[in-house]
């Protein structure tokens, strides 16, 4: 597949902040209709990174190359086809829908004609049509996120930056929009960058994932390979007698594990669990309930911000 | 009435004016800046003979103030719109560049100009029977000189509004009137003590308001004021704008997104 986006060596360091480093020499690539995961914990770079990208933070070192041209050198032409939307901003709540759509609209060179038959399409699709002249501060978060999307769509760019696109929305609203983004790579072919906190989201989503923390990339694979390297399979035991017989096991073992008054819920490696249940047996332990949880880039997720704090 | 909930009342916004220098503009700027404009206007009148025209040249200087504080003040709040609506790192992901921003901001500016400029040499028409636009034809070239001058001092509060955000943006409407004593809107340099004039020569707009005041006593503009006025406005034009340039610049180096 073509690169669309090269990332090289990128680095932010912040003067100000006793030279804070926060993107730490990383380099990447965006395919051609791929769906790329931007996850870290807080403070990892993430958005550092997606503001460089869009030029309104400027890079201390490294190179950002848009289709095969330097982004410091063609900004403007390059930006012509690259949207962006991210839930932490708005649009100007004093206008209406149409009129801030057709602003965006002569930004990116349509005429307010064609701006309205490119987003009246979107609008119907996201349900806030009946919207079109209200103004942005009669919309409801989750509509205001819609429009967001819809202000980036239209413009059909060949890339999308997406902020965090479905940070406190209900789950029906991040569903519709997850399903949105699959239909639009699926149609046209765009590119799509993604930061999230919901790594479920992330996992259903993406089709590779880029993990930052502390400013550096400290992954880059599948989301189900990431997850695999959690290695946090959870063993999840309900035990009427014999509770503190088991704690004792799993910490004589070195375990870790969580417990209330009648269950344990016990981290181990995939390979380790039929060994585990069968000392219990030997140990004439009886389980009255058993589930064995998988593990997800959530694990993964919870273990770098663990390492991190 | 609860006292308790008063003094919160009372301490939520004691908070906000101690927040810095700027927050206290009200306390001191605003003050000095009347007195000073109002102070100067009355030794004038009453160190000279009453002019017969009084009453037109200080509302033609009302007026002619008003586009110079316009130009200024639209740029910078145009600015401040977009942080007040968290727009600004929408705006400029786009291929917008700054210089079509000022460009798109001022077309706005000269058209809100010619309502405002209309709407007030009306007002004064209808309510004092006075006409502004007695100086004639005049009127458009020292109107461009003054608008020039509000750019000017729009661009500069621009740079210090986008390298600083939020905690500085009184500065819109601030510094438009930090220059009006010195500029001889209501009365003639001469009023001013000495230092002071030397800075009120230094400034465009002193010039223009100078041969106005000429030019209602029915005397002749000289012509070398109005060219000294657009000397200095293109150079200060040329030097606000390429301050705004850098300041926007370390912004983007601190990112935009700070600012929001």
């Amino acid at each position: 597949m073509t690169s669309l986006l090269q990332v090289r060596e990128l680095t932010k360091t912040y003067p100000s902040k006793e030279n804070f480093l926060a993107v730490d020499h990383i380099s990447f690539d965006l395919k051609k209709g791929e769906i790329l995961g931007f996850l870290g914990p807080n403070g990892s770079g993430k958005t550092t990174t997606i503001q460089m990208l869009l030029g309104t933070l400027l890079k201390t070192s490294g190179s950002i190359h848009y289709f095969g041209k330097d982004f410091s050198l063609h900004r403007e032409e390059i930006l012509q086809s690259i949207a962006f939307a991210s839930t932490y901003l708005s649009l100007p709540y004093i206008l209406t829908v149409q009129e801030n759509l057709e602003v965006l609209g002569l930004l990116y060179g349509l005429s307010r004609k064609e701006s309205r038959k490119r987003f009246e399409p979107l609008l119907e699709r996201f349900n806030i049509l009946s919207y079109l002249n209200q103004r942005v501060s009669a919309l409801s978060a989750g509509q205001l996120t819609r429009l967001m999307m819809a202000k980036a769509f239209f413009i059909e760019p060949k890339i999308v930056l997406l902020d965090e696109p479905t940070a406190s929305l209900d789950p029906d609203i991040s569903q519709d929009i997850c399903s949105f983004l699959l239909e639009q790579r699926d149609k046209t072919g765009l590119s799509i960058l993604f930061t999230s906190h919901k790594m479920e989201e992330v996992a259903e989503v993406c089709d590779r994932v880029i993990f930052l923390d502390r400013g550096k990339i400290i992954a880059d694979d599948l989301p189900e390979n990431l997850a695999k390297k959690s290695s946090c399979f959870r063993l999840k035991l309900i035990i009427v007698d014999h509770l503190e017989k088991t704690i004792a096991l799993a910490t004589k073992k070195h375990l870790n594990y969580t417990s209330d008054h009648r269950s344990i819920e016990i981290e181990l490696e995939e390979q380790d669990i039929p060994d585990f249940l069968h000392t219990l047996s030997l140990e004439g332990i009886v389980y009255t309930g058993i589930h064995i949880q998988e593990p997800s880039l959530d694990d993964y997720f919870l273990k770098i911000a663990r390492g991190t704090r | 009435m609860s006292w308790s909930r008063i003094r919160a009342v009372f301490f939520r916004y004691l908070y906000v004016l101690l927040k810095g220098p700027q927050q206290l503009s009200d306390l001191f700027y605003w003050p000095l800046i009347d007195i000073l404009l109002w102070g100067l206007t009355s030794v004038w009148i009453a160190t000279t003979h009453i002019e017969a025209n009084l009453p037109l040249i200080l509302m033609t200087g009302l007026i002619f103030w008003q586009i110079t504080w316009r130009g200024s003040v639209d740029i910078s709040i145009s600015l401040l719109n977009e942080f007040w609506h968290r727009n600004l790192v929408n705006l400029f992901s786009t291929p917008l560049k700054m210089s079509e921003w000022g460009l798109g901001v001022i077309l706005l500016c000269l058209c809100k100009l010619c309502i405002t400029v209309a709407f007030g040499v009306l007002a004064v028409y209808l309510l004092y029977s006075l006409n502004v636009f007695a100086i004639g034809v005049a009127f458009l070239p020292l109107a461009a000189m003054l608008l020039c001058f509000g750019w000017v001092l729009g661009f500069l509060a621009a740079s210090l509004i986008i390298y600083w955000g939020h905690q500085v943006e009184s500065i819109a409407w601030m510094i438009g009137y930090l220059f009006a004593p010195f500029s001889a809107v209501f009365y003639p340099v001469s009023v001013l003590p000495e230092w002071a004039q030397n800075i009120s020569w230094c400034l465009p707009t002193t010039y223009i308001f100078e041969g106005m005041r000429l030019l209602l006593k029915q005397e002749a503009f000289p012509m070398h004021y109005f060219w000294i006025s657009l000397g200095l406005n293109i150079l200060y034009l040329s030097l606000s704008i390429s301050i705004f340039h850098y300041a926007f610049r370390k912004s983007r180096e601190k990112g935009l997104a700070r600012l929001e």
